[in-house]
């Protein structure tokens, strides 16, 4: 000791005694780290730290993850299952059994009066890839409604109908270690810093070792657009123009890989013939890039020898999502950047497992990347789960997003919601309200008993977290990995798994239909189903799984290790193995700010918060950061307005209020106000959520709004502390 | 050295031995595992010998008595065996590159149990430009166990020692008491007060990683190549820069701290915060050096009252520090008076006046005394405030004010009661201890007053830093203490229907004198801070706007008082109508100097970080107290700032 005290005290530093760990995959983004949870003697968990040698991660975690093992005991947490006639009574408790009983009389009365698809399932992305089976098992082969889908919808639906257009399947077709093969990157409308940091790190290890151009499209100043070498500050809603103008330059200037177009692709002609319209003059005036900046990106994307596209939110959650999702990999298709190292486009998913649905929960098909429209699919599931192939409906339902507008007008009259929050994540929200308040029955599995949308419930399932319960997370990258069972489910909550497979057991052919108990059991029909195909399993089990830290599929029988890479041949899913180049017109039908409500409403994600913060809105360490909903505006823009710093303004849209805190920072247009939709009774008060023709997924990023300051500034507060419970 | 191994993936790990033995028989505290990826891996230095203020890298000899030895952390008797392990590591920053992922502060929160309500380590940021040429610059802040340690020389317990070890400033909290002088002094608001807990703690450096070769938990979450560490001016592995500061960041002149920068990109010509501090950051090119200098904003505001904002956890020192100098006042001019050749104030002359008074001072302040160790977190742990005699303020206050406490305590025994003593001692060595007492409490009090004001001249708090603090304080000495004992005597005389005006004309000499030199430092006071700019200028805004009328208010009550002792003085209306004509003046200038002693405290804008929106946002904290949303725990304020 060079100062202080010659006779030193022993130093102390936190020691939480771990004991064990127990390996998990995360819960919450679909970056898909590897977790090690530390318990305790007391098979506490106390501690948490990135798995050192997963690929994904190699040991890093971001503030979410850091402190994810505190869920266990947040609070809040559902205790038993609740239950009430009417949805304006108070819940009183019930067991298991009269829960379950309650709900599946209820689903058999509603459907026996008004039709099988007078119940509505809608899921999240967010539950294991076996409980999303089963799931898809319980709605389609025993309660058989076609009113199935889930909250991916409101986040990844473009993104599955885009790759389903241009490439005959679902399944992205790179993997993050294109970041060190790629030469250049075009980010779309995708925040990683905020979104996914883990997969931020991976690319700025990439840039670490090697520079190359990033190129970032938002209409905000991010941290990306910042340290992006060129960031395109796009006017909202206009992403396929920029595109199409992109690809009629590299057509123009006769930049495009004209052998990979003759190999690979079908419909050349028709696509040229609509970008040739898109001249970067004319589209410049649209979406708002300078044409010399136009030119540029697309020269330097066709001639690098790799170039790659991700993107997330940005392209999703807008009216054109499909289509811009296409023209991105019709970008790709051209330049001959599909299937090779640093060559590809890449949608960066939102939830966990969000893949895990999208490939076996059979809300838009059947399990296994199938398709309800194709006979021989619908003959080859019913028959290995045991069921009459004419159960199954030909052609999907409705999506999420249609399902409430039946619901509000009386088409649908019980819906079952798991492990989503439409009250808060769906756009419209006082419309929403009044459609749940007017279901005949509704049925919330949560594991939170204060998520808002228990408020018009008639039962409440209180269901097991992330690390209660064992099973697989597919990743942005395909990559299948396992959630060990970390502790015991708090209170009397069950597994997703369990409860699904009691409700099989009150329908006469759910009795008659296998419904395994354990998720390895489940597992094992889900590998036995995808021999063969796309997203092959058969190479995986639990424990090689939790071994190697993550397998991407296709990983078959005999295989040493994943795929990185789909499509590496060349060879796509449609029927003529070809990949489709489309041609998509732009047609502008956006909600522009006007005279009346001159301001686009923005809105999006923090990197501390996830979802409707049920979960990260409990945890100090992690909601500190961003404890109260807040809006991103400009200067200049506020000064007229009057609106200070840190004061409350009140928004107006076409579809309601809401009253915000008001941060000023020239990250955001003069027309421009940003919110993170993480807050109940915020931004989605306002939200249009007009809906992709294609995808149904909402316009969560383009509406208008009208901005003033609230003239009673405390009342503006007391009601902002009021709408949150947490 | 750690070694390096790569498996089949191309992921590279250090192959460190599996628990972490070193040769002897002791076990590490932190346990490294098997999979321990590389990038957290402590680099070795550059071989640089001396620092960028010519400061020898290398802390101690290898040879030296002081190595060799464990560190005991956690009663583990290991010993690291990193070659560098007594050279001074520190911080590098990247600000090029930092996201405010908060990866960092999660890291640092989780490792060491942290409630929400503390963090050691913090990211706030500076912006500037107009859309879309927009830059934010995050900056992440924890320790930077200074080369200086102003929290270690400050602290009054000696609760901090700068070790040998990787030179790392280590807070005991065992030993601490919660005086938070040390959240006073530092530039960087490193110490951590925790109300709840009444202790301080702050960043360790994860010295427990160290030991066995990994960098600190903060730099090992870093998800954006900005936060690294490592032996000080060692540049990590693909950075080319070593900076001492960037824009946001205090003069490291002040503690030379251990932290280095990397910020390449052009940034643009004024920096703002988002934070309530009301501070911009404006570019000033010098030959090759840029440099930003905190300025001022003046967003228009209006002139208020705030009279509820003057209540703050420093209440109970704004009533120590004016106590004390009224006692000690009172108590010179009752002792020094009969050589001024105001003979009513002697002891001979009204006996049980001067006894009672005395016995009335000394019952002040023991109180004054008491409500000051209420300041603390630990008030029982009070003693322990002598600990730092050689380079705390804290303490040498401490230790003087003890020192004419006695003194006028034994003084005053013997005045008041010579009982006690008399069948002990003789009636010489009595006088003889009175005399002596006397005059060491006359010696001690200012001194006292002195090493009180040395407390308030930090650099991190340019506020203060200014002899205005020591023209107050002799300030308020004067005048409080003659007018305490001006009133006192008055009514005395007043009841012995003696008149008093007289008396009271000759104190008012002091009085005046006391106004005058209080008056005259805050005038020189006001005009310095505006000329120093930055955090100075800001504060003087404060006053001048937050607390605009309260700051008039009490420059006037000054200059008034100062007006009315003159005229009270030169007058000298006896009786009843004098001394209500007193009671009024002497009302006025104890309101105007408790006033005035509050704004001193809460005025204070330290040089800290920057802060974001909401965490490390005074502006936050207070909106979140005063609306309610600091009752839901994970919003991490505490409702009571107290």
């Amino acid at each position: 000791m060079l100062f202080g005290r010659r006779i030193k005290n022993p130093i102390k530093i936190a020691d939480k005694g771990v004991m064990t760990w127990k390996y998990t995959t995360c819960g919450y983004c679909s970056t898909g780290c590897s977790i090690e949870v530390g318990l305790n003697r007391d098979g506490k968990a106390v501690t948490a730290r990135g798995v050192g040698d997963a690929p994904v991660n190699q040991g890093k975690l971001c503030i979410k993850g850091i402190f994810e093992h505190e869920l266990f005991n947040s609070a809040n947490r559902g205790e038993t299952p609740l239950l009430r006639q009417k949805n304006i009574d108070p819940y009183r408790k019930a067991g298991w059994d009269a829960a379950l009983d309650h709900t599946a009389a209820e689903f058999k009365r509603v459907q026996e009066k008004y039709g099988r698809d007078s119940v509505a399932i809608v899921s999240t992305g967010q539950i294991l890839t076996e409980e999303f089976y089963t799931l898809g098992k319980l709605t389609r082969g025993v309660i058989g409604t076609n009113n199935y889908d889930g909250n991916t919808t409101l986040c990844m639906a473009s993104a599955v109908s885009g790759y389903k257009r241009s490439f005959g399947s679902d399944g992205p077709p790179g993997c993050y270690d294109d970041f060190d093969h790629t030469e250049c990157l075009l980010a779309f409308g995708s925040n990683l810093p905020e979104q996914h940091p883990i997969i931020y790190w991976r690319l700025k290890m990439a840039l670490e070792k090697r520079r190359f151009p990033v190129i970032v499209v938002d209409p905000r100043v991010t941290m990306f657009a910042q340290m992006a070498d060129i960031h395109l500050p796009i006017t909202p809603g206009t992403d396929l123009v920029l595109l199409n103008s992109l690809a009629h330059v590299i057509l123009k200037e006769e930049l495009q890989d004209r052998d990979y177009i003759n190999a690979h692709t079908t419909g050349f002609e028709d696509f040229a013939q609509l970008v040739a319209q898109y001249d970067p003059t004319t589209s410049a005036a649209i979406c708002g890039i300078d044409e010399d900046t136009i030119r540029h990106v697309a020269r330097l994307y066709a001639k690098a020898g790799a170039a790659m596209t991700i993107w997330t939110m940005g392209i999703n959650q807008s009216t054109h999502g499909s289509d811009s999702v296409v023209a991105i990999n019709s970008l790709n298709l051209i330049t001959g950047n599909i299937g090779k190292p640093g060559g590809t486009s890449l949608s960066i998913t939102g939830q966990c497992n969000a893949m895990g649905t999208r490939e076996w929960s059979s809300c838009s098909g059947l399990p296994g990347y199938r398709a309800l429209e194709k006979e021989q699919d619908r003959e080859t599931i019913a028959a290995y789960w045991g069921i009459d192939p004419e159960f199954f409906p030909k052609a999907r339902g409705m999506f999420m997003t249609d399902i409430f507008p039946a619901m509000e007008t009386g088409q649908i009259k019980a819906l079952w919601l798991i492990a989503t929050n439409p009250m808060t994540s769906m756009p419209n929200i006082p419309r929403i309200k009044k459609t749940l308040q007017n279901l005949e029955f509704l049925v919330v599995q949560d594991a939170y008993a204060d998520v808002e949308t228990t408020k018009y419930a008639h039962v409440y399932l209180p269901a097991a977290l992330w690390g209660e319960k064992e099973g697989v997370f597919t990743n942005t990258e395909r990559r299948v990995n396992l959630v060990r069972k970390v502790m015991e489910p708090h209170g009397d909550c069950k597994s997703d798994l369990w409860i699904f497979n009691e409700m099989a057991k009150r329908f006469e052919q759910g009795r008659k239909i296998r419904f395994p108990e354990t998720s390895a059991e489940v597992f094992d029909e889900m590998r036995e189903l995808s021999r063969g195909r796309m997203l092959d399993y058969s190479g995986l089990t639990h424990d090689r799984i939790e071994n190697e830290r993550g397998i991407q599929w296709p990983c078959p029988e005999g295989a040493a290790t994943g795929a990185p890479r789909l499509y590496t041949d060349g060879v796509f899913q449609h029927a003529d193995g070809k990949a489709k180049l489309i041609p998509l017109p732009f047609v502008d039908n956006n909600e522009r700010p006007d005279q009346q409500f001159p301001f686009w409403l923005n809105s999006g994600r923090v990197v501390e918060h996830f979802h409707t913060r049920t979960r990260t809105g409990r945890i100090g360490n992690v909601n500190k950061f961003s404890p109260t909903p807040y809006m991103e505006m400009n200067p200049d823009s506020a000064k007229e307005l009057a609106i200070g710093h840190m004061t409350y303004a009140r928004l107006i849209s076409r579809r309601g209020y809401a009253v915000v805190l008001v941060q000023l920072t020239h990250r955001v247009p003069h027309n421009m106000v940003f919110i993170p939709f993480h807050f109940h009774e915020c931004v989605n008060q306002l939200t249009l959520g007009l809906l992709d023709p294609y995808s149904r997924q909402p316009a969560f990023k383009q509406c208008a709004v009208k901005i003033e300051p609230a003239t009673d500034q405390l009342a503006a507060a007391a009601a902002n502390v009021a709408a949150r419970s947490f | 050295m750690l070694d390096v191994r790569v498996d089949k993936q191309g992921l590279a790990f250090i192959a460190a031995s599996g628990g972490g033995e070193t040769g002897g028989c002791a076990t590490h505290a932190f346990k490294t595992r098997s999979n321990e990826p590389s990038y957290s891996a402590l680099p070795p230095s550059n071989g640089a010998q001396v620092n960028q203020w010519g400061k020898p890298i290398q802390l101690v000899d290898e040879k030296d008595a002081r190595a060799g030895q464990s560190l005991r952390i956690n009663n583990s008797l290991a010993i690291g065996t990193n070659p560098d392990r007594y050279k001074q590591h520190g911080f590098h920053f990247t600000a090029d590159n930092c996201i405010a992922c908060h990866a960092c502060e999660a890291a640092c929160s989780e490792k060491n149990d942290l409630p929400a309500h503390i963090s050691f380590r913090s990211v706030g940021y500076v912006e500037g430009g107009s859309y879309p040429d927009f830059r934010r610059v995050n900056i992440s802040m924890a320790c930077n166990h200074c080369d200086d340690p102003v929290c270690l020389k400050g602290c009054p317990t000696r609760a901090y020692t700068k070790f040998a070890e990787y030179g790392a400033v280590l807070q005991d909290p065992d030993i601490c008491f919660g005086c938070g002088y040390c959240t006073w002094v530092c530039p960087y608001n490193a110490p951590q007060l925790d109300p709840v807990k009444g202790e301080v703690s702050k960043c360790n450096m994860c010295v427990d990683r160290l030991e066995v070769g990994l960098k600190p938990a903060c730099v090992s979450a870093c998800l954006a190549g900005a936060l690294d560490f490592g032996v000080i001016e060692t540049a990590p592995a693909n950075r080319v820069q070593t900076k001492l500061a960037i824009p946001g960041f205090p003069d490291p002149e002040i503690t030379h701290p251990n932290i280095r920068f990397q910020q390449t990109r052009d940034l643009p010509r004024e920096m703002r915060r988002t934070d309530s501090m009301p501070l911009i950051y404006v570019k000033k090119e010098d030959a090759d050096k840029i440099a930003y200098r905190p300025h001022t904003v003046d967003p228009g505001r209006a002139r208020l009252w705030n009279l509820g904002k003057l209540r703050s956890r420093e209440d109970p020192l704004v009533l120590f520090t004016l106590i004390s100098q009224m006692v000690i006042g009172a108590f010179l001019t009752l002792f020094l008076g009969r050589f001024a050749g105001l003979n009513e104030l002697s002891a001979a002359a009204h006996p049980a006046a001067y006894a009672t008074l005395l016995i009335g001072l000394l019952a002040l302040e023991t109180f004054a005394l008491v409500i000051s160790t209420q300041h603390l977190g630990k008030p029982h742990r009070f003693y322990r405030a002598f600990y730092n005699l050689r380079y705390s303020a804290v303490s040498r206050e401490v230790a003087s004010v003890a020192v004419f406490y006695n003194a006028m305590f034994l003084y005053t025994l013997l005045v008041a009661v010579p009982g006690l003593f008399s069948w002990l001692l003789p009636q010489g060595l009595m006088r003889g201890l009175q005399t002596f007492s006397g005059w060491l409490a006359v010696a001690a009090g200012p001194v006292a007053l002195y090493a009180m004001n040395r407390i308030y001249r930090i650099k991190a708090r340019p506020f203060w830093d200014h002899w205005q603090v020591l023209a107050s304080f002799y300030g308020s000495m004067l005048t409080l203490g003659s007018l305490a004992v001006a009133m006192v005597y008055a009514a005395v005389l007043m009841a012995q229907k003696e008149p008093f005006a007289h008396l009271l004309a000759l104190l008012a000499w002091p009085m005046a004198l006391g106004l005058a030199i209080e008056g005259s430092g805050l005038i020189v006071h006001a005009r310095d801070l505006v000329r120093r700019g930055g955090e100075a200028a800001a504060s003087q805004l404060e006053q001048r706007t937050t607390f605009g009328k309260t700051y008039i208010a009490r420059n006037i009550g000054v200059a008034l008082g100062l007006a009315f002792i003159a005229a009270l003085g030169a007058l000298q209306v006896d009786g009843r109508a004098g001394f209500l004509a007193w009671a009024v003046a002497a009302a006025l200038i104890i309101a105007t100097a408790t006033i005035g002693r509050a704004l001193f405290y809460v005025l204070v804008i330290p040089t800290t970080m920057p802060g974001a929106f909401f965490w490390r946002n005074k502006g936050f904290e207070e909106h979140a107290r005063k609306t309610g949303l600091a009752k839901m725990p994970q919003v991490g304020i505490l409702p009571d700032a107290h």
